[in-house]
């Protein structure tokens, strides 16, 4: 979602932040640093780190960023566990339109992605139609 | 008493997220579909205690969850296979295997009830896990409401996707009409399905805490929210990335 937003808005992002590499964290996301280091924080669940990185994005960026940020950090402490406790596969397109993030992040380092059949050519192909469909169909919906 | 009123923060917390948490906590209380009130509300402590849980600790470290044997932190009157299950859903979920839900299902744990036990502890943690990010001390739970589960499941529910029987992508019709519209859906909102209300009530705080499935296709500035799409989804990834989400 990060990729296709940042194409969407032609906005300068190197997916590789998601991983935790400050390095990738020069482009286009304001506040960057501190969303990320939030991030890590509610999920590494260190309270002396969370404290600190609350009150780092606080300062920086505003209470109602927090605020935000704080609902999104929830949230998605909850869909990994939604996922993997129901065993569900990634769905064929978000696979499809996947294929070239997954590689870039070495998400088939996770346990969870042997829930979703290795994709293949098949996958490959459809990735080459996909992502410029899925590309195509956002941006008309966000206009 | 109201709970997530929020009014000992200084935060500007937004009235729809007070109140999808606040609405959340009403059907907590309330008797679920395979679970009573009380028991749902057992599940909502379970919750707590499996992220306090000695024993978890020790096991998300073990080769294999069944390498180690002892006993949960626990203050509730569940069943032990139920606490077992609550605190793998929170602190060891990625070793959950179709076999481990299979033999519970013999013994009587059935999948209609591990479903509703999954929608409950995900959705009780993700509210606990904005009070906890913005340094506030989690809502107390509520009082349980008298009555008995409505033993619903939904006659189109099948086997084949993931480790427990689902809605088919086109099945969203009759009762189910409203979990997804024009036969068009993804997994992680088909997952809960088996249990269509486990699927309304975390897509209400969901809707508030990140984006309605509307708000999903809009990349751009999100109405009433102070992060972009970019912003949201670097939030999103990083903790998803160390929860090791593959989803």
């Amino acid at each position: 979602m990060l990729s296709l937003s940042a194409d969407i808005t032609e906005s300068d992002v190197d997916l590789r932040m998601v991983n935790g590499d400050e390095t990738a964290l020069a482009g286009d996301i304001r506040h960057g640093l501190v969303l990320m280091k939030f991030a890590e924080a509610v999920a590494s669940r260190n309270e002396e780190t969370l404290s600190h990185a609350r009150q780092q994005l606080l300062q920086e960026a505003g209470a109602e960023v927090l605020v935000d940020a704080a609902a999104v950090a929830a949230n998605f402490q909850r869909m990994v566990r939604i996922a993997d406790s129901t065993g569900i596969p990634l769905d064929a397109l978000s696979a499809a339109v996947s294929v070239g993030v997954r590689k870039e992040l070495n998400l088939e380092r996770f346990a969870s992605a042997q829930n979703t059949p290795k994709g293949g050519v098949k996958q490959k192909l459809l990735s080459l139609i996909a992502r410029p469909m899925a590309l195509r169909m956002f941006n008309k919906m966000s206009e | 008493m109201s709970h997530h009123s929020y009014d000992g923060s200084t935060y500007p917390i937004r009235e729809g997220l007070r109140g999808a948490h606040r609405d959340y906590w009403l059907a907590l209380a309330r008797p679920g579909t395979w679970f009573t009130g009380a028991q749902r509300i057992a599940i909502a402590a379970e919750v707590r205690n499996a992220l306090a849980c000695d024993f978890c600790r020790e096991r998300k470290t073990a080769l294999s969850p069944y390498a180690l044997q002892g006993e949960h932190r626990s203050d509730t009157a569940l069943p032990a296979q139920i606490t077992d299950a609550v605190h793998r859903v929170i602190t060891d979920q990625s070793r959950i295997t179709q076999t481990y839900i299979s033999q519970n299902a013999a013994q009587g744990f059935s999948e209609e009830k591990y479903v509703e036990l999954v929608g409950i502890a995900v959705t009780v943690l993700s509210i606990d896990e904005f009070n906890r990010g913005l340094g506030l001390p989690l809502e107390s739970l509520p009082e349980p409401v008298a009555g008995e589960p409505s033993g619903y499941r939904p006659a189109q529910a099948s086997a084949g996707t993931g480790f427990v029987a689902m809605v088919p992508v086109n099945g969203a019709n009759g009762a189910e009409a409203d979990l997804w519209q024009n036969g068009k859906t993804a997994n992680v909102l088909r997952a809960l399905s088996l249990v269509p209300n486990a699927v309304r009530e975390w897509m209400a705080v969901g809707r508030e805490q990140y984006l309605s499935p509307r708000g999903m296709a809009q990349f751009r500035d999100i109405p009433g929210r102070s992060l972009n799409r970019m912003q949201m989804e670097l939030v999103a990834g990083r903790v998803s990335s160390i929860n090791e989400c593959f989803y």
